[in-house]
């Protein structure tokens, strides 16, 4: 009706509104997301000279990176701390997530939103916190000396630290993915697969799961990205033996002033985070998770 | 109940409640710690506020707050703009372009804010010719907000009835008067919410607003710098501040969906 409305009265089109509503954030995103990405895999083919980009084109970026064994091992190593991060956290959260929406009852808003709130602190002054209790003079180490014993030498700048820290900064996403993806879902299609003969874990794996694997793969790649692009928790917390990919990346555009260099750690970093992205979404079966149960 | 389930309530219950000691340990700590005299072992404790009143007199802290706010309230009001339109957008009118919008609106959420400075930071400088300044700061982050506040729109805005827009074009409202009158009236916690939630946020980036804001010193800027030097008195106070802060916004988020006044896409 609204369409015959508007034509009679000579106005724009639904598809034409569409745009003109969409098209500002879209062109704002791509204007200053993507281009910025263009621009930075286009830089990654110059160099660099006295803190300034020369358009001379050369793969030696790529050459330098591929070929010095701490860039790879500094790569490797955010890679295996992001995937380690991630499966725990995974784990870890689908039993909170479930029984938040499962058993929270009228408590559930208030359980939810106390997950969430503490990731809104922001990254430097959370590190600060997990310091606090677990740096060398934190509550647990200084607590240890007063009581004359030994302090645990894997919370002092290690990569076991490292990753405890990316862990908290991260862990809010994934419990909130999976607990919001859960809060569509029909728990009564357990009591089908019970009443069918089902046992618990068999219904969780065919029915549960299945149908919430969207929301776990949302979380899993909101937990992913910004544990491998991670610069300062390894920094802070990691000590030297725990330096990132990411911690290295931010050097480029700090002392050294490598931009071109840093440009290619920077498209290795988003195609190596985009390739695991890719992965997860592969393992989505639309037909299978694409129904979440109860309708709106 | 069998014992199953109870079972399962049991270790759900608590894997929750370590979660909760896990991420509010810290806050808790650092909150206490901020009003002792000895922050590396303040037990028994002796109370005091000298580390509010160095922060308090500390001119960059008070600089680096006003920059900060600055930028979280410019970054807001772009992405909650931007946001808006585009979740009426996606809701209202069915289009061929439909998925791609969706699409390039959440693709921020999958680019790490390390990339998202430093790529702004070169583009910035080498295209656009512009030097890292606050409106490049609050452009960067906002890009990075817009899937976050665009998220909380949708979330609230799925089950606005847009028939009443129609109506009111029925009786001949021109479409702006009719989402000033109309629309807004009944959207703007969805748009608080986003606000609210991109605000905080952008206030406390440090790896976008770092790479693009030059000597602009902002909070978070500040405190990464005074990190370096190990945990400081203000370092503490700055940290039980802000921590204070947000989780009373989020508390009173809390009270006005409990009382119903506004949802932010929760249901019951």
């Amino acid at each position: 009706m609204a369409t015959e409305i508007a034509s009679a009265r000579g106005q724009l089109s639904p598809e034409a509104r569409f745009l003109l509503l969409a098209l500002p954030g879209a062109l704002f995103v791509v204007t200053f997301l993507i281009l910025p990405m263009l621009s930075i895999l286009v830089f990654s083919f110059w160099r660099t000279e006295s803190y300034n980009l020369i358009p001379e084109w050369s793969l030696d970026n790529y050459v330098v990176l591929f070929t010095t064994p701490t860039y790879m091992t500094f790569l490797l190593r955010s890679l295996l701390t992001a995937v380690a991060v991630s499966m725990v956290a995974l784990i870890y959260s689908w039993p909170v997530a479930y029984f938040m929406a499962k058993y929270g009852g009228r408590y559930r808003l208030l359980l939810s939103l106390a997950v969430a709130a503490p990731f809104f602190t922001g990254v430097i002054l959370r590190i600060t916190g997990i310091q606090g209790i677990m740096g060398p003079v934190g509550l647990i180490n200084m607590g240890l000396m007063n009581f004359g014993l030994p302090p645990i030498s894997f919370l002092m700048y290690t990569p076991t630290a490292a990753a405890i820290g990316i862990a908290y900064l991260f862990i809010p996403f994934m419990v909130t993915a999976i607990y919001l993806s859960l809060l569509n879902f029909d728990f009564e299609l357990l009591e089908v697969a019970k009443i069918n003969g089902a046992k618990a874990w068999r219904a969780f794996f065919e029915v549960t799961l299945p149908l919430n694997w969207i929301g776990t793969i949302i979380g899993l790649v909101l937990v992913f990205v910004p544990a491998l692009g991670d610069s300062i928790t390894a920094r802070f917390l990691g000590g030297p033996n725990a330096a990132s990919f990411g911690q290295v990346l931010s050097l480029q555009f700090g002392e050294t002033g490598t931009w071109a260099l840093g440009s290619a750690m920077g498209v290795v970093l988003f195609l190596v985070s985009s390739f695991v992205i890719f992965l997860m979404w592969r393992s989505v079966n639309l037909r299978r998770s694409g129904f979440t149960g109860r309708e709106g | 109940m069998k014992a199953g389930e109870l079972l399962a309530r049991l270790i759900g219950g608590t894997l929750l409640l370590s979660l909760y000691l896990f991420l509010y340990a810290p806050i808790a700590y650092v909150i206490y710690v901020s009003f002792q005299k000895d922050l590396n072992w303040p037990f028994p404790p002796s109370w005091t506020l000298a580390h509010y009143a160095a922060l308090g007199a500390d001119q960059t802290y008070r600089e680096g707050l006003w920059n900060s706010i600055l930028l979280g309230l410019g970054s807001a009001v772009i992405c909650t703009a931007v946001a808006t339109m585009g979740s009426i957008a996606v809701l209202k009118y069915r289009s061929r372009w439909r998925a791609l919008m969706v699409v390039i609106f959440l693709c921020p959420l999958f680019v790490a804010d390390l990339l998202v400075g430093i790529s702004n930071l070169l583009f910035n400088r080498q295209v656009l010719n512009l030097p890292g300044n606050m409106g490049s700061a609050m452009i960067g982050n906002a890009v990075h907000c817009t899937s976050f506040a665009f998220l909380i729109m949708l979330a609230q805005l799925s089950r606005y009835d847009w028939r009443l827009d129609d109506a009111a074009m029925v009786f001949g409202a021109r479409p702006l008067r009719c989402f000033l009158e109309v629309t807004l009236p009944l959207i703007w916690p969805a748009m608080l919410g986003a606000f609210l939630v991109s605000f905080i946020l952008a206030f406390n980036n440090l790896e976008i607003s770092f790479y693009n804001l030059g000597a602009i010193p902002t909070l978070p800027t500040i405190a990464w710098g005074s990190l370096r030097f190990g945990l400081g008195g203000e370092l503490f106070a700055l940290a039980a501040l802000v921590n204070g802060v947000v989780l009373g916004a989020f508390a009173v988020m809390y009270l006005l969906m409990r009382y119903r006044v506004v949802s932010f896409g929760h249901r019951e």
